[in-house]
């Protein structure tokens, strides 16, 4: 009775807390401006929105396809995959970005992984990570109540089931609990980057005085090992490394 | 004609001078016949060898027609003057049916053997209209079994055709041009029939004709007619489309019958006889549609008709089709008339229909469905107009012009537009790429994250508290379930305290109560420590006691201790004052003892 009450006011307070009128009616207006094929106006009500704090993945995916009209390809790709970073299982999202990635310059290999880290890749953006949470919640839940039950009963010589059952659960929780640990880390790991500028030079030390490495192109995604006066190291997909400007792009983070 | 008087020609063969003679005759069951009777032509040839003879050509009889024929030889044997003689008989019989009353010739039969002709005389036949000859006694089965005989004459005709023949049975006596009429034939008969097949085809002028019902075999049901019984048969049914104006003429029916007479005596096995029959001719005037109120869109469609129109969807992408479809149903002339003509709407193309008339039986009514496959083109809305379909109502008598419901159609942007060649399928190709609409949800949720979120990891730590409160619970209710026993024991030490007490009260006082109070204390004390009733007996005490295993020296003073308070309460004599304060030092150090030791 105790948990029941304390879980209806998880929910309450979820569903309440934010869902105000007020942003409903900016969305709602950014909505028609895009319907009026108005992107640019449509884009200042959705950016509103997300300076108002909301993280919402349809919010960033609307904001994405404001400036994939507008001709801006890197923020466009920055938002798809800050779409996904909140919801990995967005379909929508996934789609326009890969469709988005076929307009930049630079050919964004995606490595050829193997079947079971492919397999392994399916399962990280199947949950996403609320799931995973609520399902942890749940199977700690039942550890918990088998445990009790176990307390309960102590005197009673029959424990096989019982103990079967806790030992299931426990295996499924330390799965998911790691699987969960890793999409949190995932979630606000600010390492992934998308290049904003037209073009930009990778040179071998943070400074234009070092080698040129690499041009990349606007939309190119890549990982920031680490920053230092303005400039960031970055890691190309295809294993390329070199320092470009800060200025040149902007993390995916929320 | 010839004209040969005769005669018996006896020709003397080379073989013997008696036996190389046939003889040929021909003769008629009657000379005086009716149009609709049968006539029997009999060609006999007689002799020795009349059985090689060949079959006699019947020449072209003038007015008569051929029906059937039949054939049969016998021998016999004649002894003359104690000479045998065997002599055969051929009998070739013809059915003649006169077609016209009139007075006619049978020519002479000629038969040819051994380079020789024979010839018969010409016979002269009257014909009469109608009937000369009695009709065959009817079937046994078609006689009243109820009618007495007085009233059989009610009840037969001895008229032929009256027992045998063909009605022909028109649905409209009046009609206008293209409004079905069907005929039925029928066939009424109070003879078995034997068979039956038709002698024409009647050719049906003026009218477009289909064929409803042609019998595939006999099949007779008794019925009634004018009083009497017949077995009557349905032998064609057609229905009529009149194609000209004025009376038309229904023509006759004619058919072959065969009948079996009924055996009349021992003897007579019945025969067999060919009836040619015919229905009576009729005719039906048909009226020319007025010219008045003739709507312009007037097809010739005749009879009484609905219409429906149907679209298969209100909306749908450009490149898309869909189906239009149009139902005629009704009664009348489906077959000869247009469908209502679509007009031509810009950016909807219709392919050529699809037509299927689903006739009934009957021939006459059925549904008319037009399939129409259309392709939008372009978007946009559009609207498939109401149209008109008009046709005479035969039972009104008048034009009557009916309408089709009018469609709207939404038509969206395609993705593509795809117009089919033909009827060839091509696979549908994506001309065009673009990102996914935007999503317009209707509350703008915050997603929280749980992981981040407080009252998440509360949710944990509460679950978590539940198992050492659980803990505490599990250890209470422990220790309630072994309240009961516990309270006892707890009570024991209490009772043997309050009985002790007033032992020491009579051992002050050197009462002999003092005994009582002991042995009662120690009995409901061990009872309670023992869990067993109050009130068991010291016996069952001390067992008990043996069986928990209390050590022997406790025993025996505890056994000690009973024996004294037996003897001081029951023994005359037995209570001494001198002895109670040594007995009440005892008892103290037996309840310490026992109160230390674990039971």
């Amino acid at each position: 009775m105790k948990k029941s009450i304390i879980l209806a006011i998880l929910f309450a307070v979820t569903f309440f807390a934010f869902s105000e009128n007020q942003h409903d009616e900016i969305f709602r207006k950014a909505v028609t401006a895009y319907e009026q094929k108005d992107f640019s106006n449509s884009l200042q009500l959705f950016l509103g929105l997300e300076n108002n704090g909301i993280v919402n993945a349809d919010l960033f995916y609307n904001i994405g396809n404001c400036y994939f009209r507008l001709n801006k390809l890197g923020k466009a790709i920055l938002y798809y995959k800050k779409a996904l970073k909140v919801n990995s299982s967005h379909r929508a999202a996934e789609r326009n970005l890969k469709y988005a990635l076929t307009f930049t310059k630079d050919k964004q290999t995606i490595e050829k992984e193997n079947s079971i880290s492919l397999f392994f890749h399916k399962l990280f953006n199947f949950f996403s990570l609320n799931l995973l949470a609520i399902i942890l919640l749940i199977l700690f839940l039942l550890i918990i109540f088998i445990i009790n039950l176990i307390i309960l009963r102590y005197r009673e010589t029959e424990k096989t089931v019982p103990v079967f059952f806790l030992f299931v659960f426990i295996s499924l929780f330390v799965l998911f609990a790691i699987l969960g640990y890793l999409k949190w880390k995932h979630f606000h790991g600010e390492n992934e980057a998308v290049l904003l500028s037209q073009s930009a030079i990778g040179y071998s030390g943070p400074n234009e005085d070092f080698t040129r490495v690499f041009t990349i192109h606007e939309g190119m995604i890549f990982t920031i090992e680490k920053t230092e006066n303005g400039w960031s190291l970055i890691k190309l997909p295809n294993g390329l490394g070199g320092w470009i400007k800060n200025d040149n792009f902007e993390r995916v983070k929320i | 004609m010839k004209k040969i008087f005769a005669i018996l020609f006896l020709i003397i063969g080379f073989e013997t001078i008696f036996s190389a003679e046939i003889e040929v005759q021909s003769y008629v069951d009657k000379t005086k016949v009716g149009t609709q009777d049968i006539l029997k032509l009999t060609v006999e040839i007689s002799g020795k060898n009349a059985d090689k003879v060949n079959k006699p050509h019947l020449p072209k009889i003038n007015n008569f027609s051929v029906v059937g024929s039949y054939s049969s030889s016998s021998s016999s044997v004649t002894i003359i003057n104690g000479r045998m003689q065997s002599s055969i008989t051929k009998t070739y019989e013809f059915s003649l049916q006169p077609q016209k009353a009139g007075k006619f010739i049978i020519p002479p039969i000629s038969v040819k053997y051994k380079h020789k002709t024979y010839t018969t005389e010409p016979i002269t036949i009257t014909v009469v209209e109608g009937s000369t000859e009695p009709a065959p006694p009817v079937s046994g089965r078609m006689r009243n079994p109820y009618s007495s005989s007085s009233s059989n004459s009610d009840n037969y005709s001895n008229k032929l055709s009256d027992n045998l023949f063909i009605t022909a049975e028109i649905d409209k006596k009046s009609v206008f041009e293209g409004e079905p009429i069907t005929v039925t034939y029928k066939l009424y008969s109070r003879y078995d029939i034997y068979n039956l097949d038709f002698e024409n085809e009647p050719n049906f002028n003026g009218f477009w004709k289909e064929d409803v019902y042609t019998p595939n075999r006999l099949n007779f049901r008794r019925t009634t007619k004018n009083g009497r019984l017949y077995y009557v048969m349905t032998v064609r049914k057609v229905a009529l489309f009149p194609t000209q104006t004025g009376r038309l003429v229904i023509p006759p029916l004619a058919m072959n019958v065969q009948i079996r007479t009924e055996p009349r005596s021992f003897f007579d096995f019945g025969e067999t006889r060919n009836y040619l029959i015919k229905s009576k001719q009729k005719s039906v005037l048909v009226k020319e549609l007025p010219a008045e109120g003739k709507p312009a869109d007037f097809s010739g469609a005749v009879g009484k008709f609905t219409i429906s129109g149907s679209i298969s969807t209100n909306e749908l992408k450009a490149g898309d089709s869909f189906t239009y479809t149009l139902k005629i149903s009704g009664t009348g002339n489906l077959n000869n008339f247009d469908p209502p003509q679509l007009p031509q709407i810009s950016n909807l193309r219709f392919i050529e229909p699809e037509i299927t008339t689903d006739i009934n039986k009957d021939k006459i009514s059925g549904t008319k469905i037009i399939k129409y496959l259309v392709i939008a083109q372009e978007k946009g809305n559009y609207t498939i107009p109401s149209l008109t379909f008009s046709y005479f109502d035969t039972s009104e008598k008048r034009y009557k012009t009916l309408k089709t419901k009018s469609y709207n159609l939404v038509v969206h942007e395609g993705e593509s537009i795809y117009v089919p060649a033909g009827s060839s399928q091509s696979l549908v190709l994506q001309e065009g790429k673009d990102i996914g609409f935007i999503i317009k949800t209707e509350k703008l949720k915050n997603t929280v994250i749980y992981f981040d979120s407080f009252l998440f990891w509360f949710l944990w730590i509460i679950f978590a508290l539940s198992v050492p409160i659980t803990f505490v619970i599990a250890k209470e209710q422990e220790k309630t379930a072994r309240n009961l026993d516990y309270l006892r024991q707890k009570q024991a030490k209490k009772i043997l305290k309050k009985y002790m007490k007033t032992a020491s009260e009579y051992a002050r006082k050197n009462k002999p109560e003092f005994y009582a109070a002991v042995q009662v204390g120690l009995n409901n004390y061990l009872a309670d420590k023992l869990k067993i009733p109050r009130g068991s007996t010291q016996e069952f005490i001390i067992s008990e006691i043996e069986k928990r295993g209390l050590p022997e020296n406790i025993l025996s003073d505890l056994k000690n201790i009973f024996d004294k308070c037996n003897k001081a309460r029951f023994m005359p004599g037995g209570f001494s004052e001198k002895n109670i304060q040594n007995d009440y030092k005892e008892v103290q150090r037996i309840v310490n003892d026992i109160s230390k030791t674990k039971i």
